[in-house]
């Protein structure tokens, strides 16, 4: 099937939204994490995540750059559909680690609801993407390994994890156009049903989590943007606002 | 010195296990630490822009570009590590301290989009020449197998930088306009790139790093990208431009050098924000470093 059907769509831009501010964020680590080889790999995971977001962009108004540009990059911020895990600057380093875990740890179980979609190319898209987030998470996973067995390190990773989590939790809110989408087989589980899964893989990384003492933000069925989203998305439109006629 | 420098003169390559005279050693290493340092501060200059890019895949290429920039830093250092001299972190740590060079260009800050593209246009295409011109001729076999590569990757960002410049150039009066002030901001900076006329006893030349002098790289790219500017309408920041049709050439006006010593001396318009900024973050960080150093040592002791 082609997607036709509002609900299907506004279901299908939460995903492709998180993984473009996602990308978005990653790709500011270029030139500054600690190391160069770090740089890189923030940069690659980056380029991935900019890659699956334009491909489920495609998905929505065709694969046409200057269509998937004004979705992209040309809507009031209201009209926008991420969770605020993508949204918040960290501002250094060790929140940015965390929360590549957590935004990948659920990224791959997202991506699993679509292996069988009735939306044409989208099971195809999640095998690719699949792929794609084993490096990912094992990139993740070798540096908090490493990092989280040397105790300063450790605290602070525990710090910024804390920070993070309920934040984190946005991503299972559940969004507009949801059963519709499971009607309709593109989908095969609701985001929230995959919470569980997702703190299974948390409690084993970081350990045991009081989960009902732990709130989620408020996001309004992910209509509400978080305090972080107006200026990070003022310089992802700076150059196109200079002059909406030009082609750059 | 004499009978390497004859087997220099051979085309002799030198491995980085070889015995080699210290100068060379000294000058090679120089040579590469700043080209590295360049490649690192130069994806700095770009990484500004890149949450700024004008579109989603646009963006990927622009990333890919600095990518690369940042990659080819990391490729040098090692090369330039095996010589003996620094090791890696002792080259970073004097570059964010400001104690060693890296080129001009990167003691300016991209304010625009606009000068972001004429960085990709005018300067990689300056820092292409040179390097195509070190690699013709390079004896020193590390460093000339490292170029074959970044020469690959920079040609494609030239051709990139030329795409997005067409785009301005056959764009809006916005976007010529910015543009315009873009070539009047970087053209100087990127001409002096190439460096004053090379000396006579150039060591360099004489122990065959570079190939070419510097006054003869810098005419050929004056050759190529005044008529390229001058055929999109935009006019060059220099009165004493002229074409001498005996001489069927373009001849630039007297060229201050004062602003390339400046940068030599980190006293750029850009330098001290550049390089207490990437310091910062340097020392900010070295907590990671630290700890993934202390695992290595554990592993190794295990």
């Amino acid at each position: 099937m082609t997607i036709t059907d509002p609900g299907v769509s506004e279901y299908l831009l939460c995903f492709a939204d998180d993984e473009h501010l996602m990308g978005q964020q990653h790709t500011e680590w270029i030139g500054v994490a600690p190391f160069l080889e770090e740089d890189l790999a923030f940069a690659s995971i980056g380029q991935d995540e900019l890659g699956h977001a334009a491909a489920l962009y495609a998905l929505l108004v065709g694969d046409d750059d200057r269509a998937i540009d004004d979705l992209a990059l040309r809507r009031d911020a209201a009209d926008y559909r991420s969770c605020h895990l993508v949204e918040v600057d960290t501002g250094d380093w060790v929140q940015a680690l965390v929360r590549h875990w957590l935004y990948d740890a659920a990224e791959s179980l997202r991506w699993q609801v679509f292996a069988d979609s009735a939306v044409t190319g989208l099971a195809g898209t999640a095998a690719r993407a699949q792929r794609e987030e084993v490096f990912h998470r094992r990139h993740a996973d070798a540096l908090l390994d490493a990092l989280l067995s040397v105790p300063e390190s450790a605290s602070r990773l525990d710090t910024a994890f804390r920070h993070l989590l309920p934040v984190a939790l946005g991503i299972f809110e559940p969004v507009e156009g949801e059963t519709v989408a499971l009607e309709a087989g593109v989908a095969s589980e609701s985001i929230a049903g995959l919470r569980p899964a997702w703190q299974e893989l948390v409690v084993a990384r970081f350990g045991p989590v009081d989960w009902h003492s732990i709130t989620p933000p408020d996001q309004a069925g992910r209509r509400l943007r978080s305090a972080d989203f107006a200026v990070r998305y003022a310089r992802m439109r700076e150059v196109n606002d200079l002059d909406p006629a030009a082609v750059w | 010195m004499d009978d390497f420098e004859a087997f220099l003169d051979d085309g002799g390559i030198v491995e980085a296990d070889d015995d080699m005279p210290d100068a060379y050693r000294e000058a090679v290493f120089r040579f590469i630490e700043l080209h590295a340092n360049s490649e690192l501060m130069g994806g700095l200059t770009e990484r500004e822009w890149i949450p700024r890019t004008p579109g989603l895949r646009h963006k990927m290429a622009v990333l890919a570009k600095t990518q690369d920039e940042i990659g080819h830093g990391h490729l040098l250092y090692m090369v330039a590590a095996d010589l003996g001299c620094k090791t890696r972190p002792d080259m970073l740590e004097d570059l964010f301290a400001g104690n060693s060079r890296f080129h001009n260009v990167f003691h300016y800050r991209a304010k625009t989009w606009g000068d972001q593209v004429a960085i990709a246009f005018l300067v990689d295409a300056a820092a292409l020449a040179t390097q195509q011109a070190v690699f013709k001729n390079c004896s020193y076999g590390p460093y000339k197998r490292i170029l074959r590569r970044i020469i690959a990757e920079e040609g494609f960002h030239m051709r990139f930088g030329e795409e997005r410049m067409l785009r301005i150039a056959e764009g809006t009066d916005i976007q010529r306009a910015m543009f315009q002030q873009s070539i009047d901001d970087w053209w100087w900076p990127a001409l002096q790139l190439f460096g004053p006329d090379s000396k006579p006893d150039d060591k360099l030349l004489r122990w065959h790093i570079k190939s070419e002098r510097n006054e003869v790289l810098r005419d050929r790219w004056v050759q190529k990208f005044v008529p390229l500017l001058h055929g999109y309408g935009f006019t060059i920041p220099d009165p004493g431009l002229a074409f001498d049709q005996e001489a069927d050439r373009w001849m630039v006006g007297s060229i201050d050098w004062e602003p390339l010593k400046r940068t030599l001396r980190q006293g750029g318009p850009d330098s001290a924000r550049r390089i207490s900024e990437a310091a910062a973050n340097w020392a900010d960080t070295r907590w990671v470093r630290d700890a993934l150093e202390r695992v290595s040592r554990r592993r190794e002791a295990a």
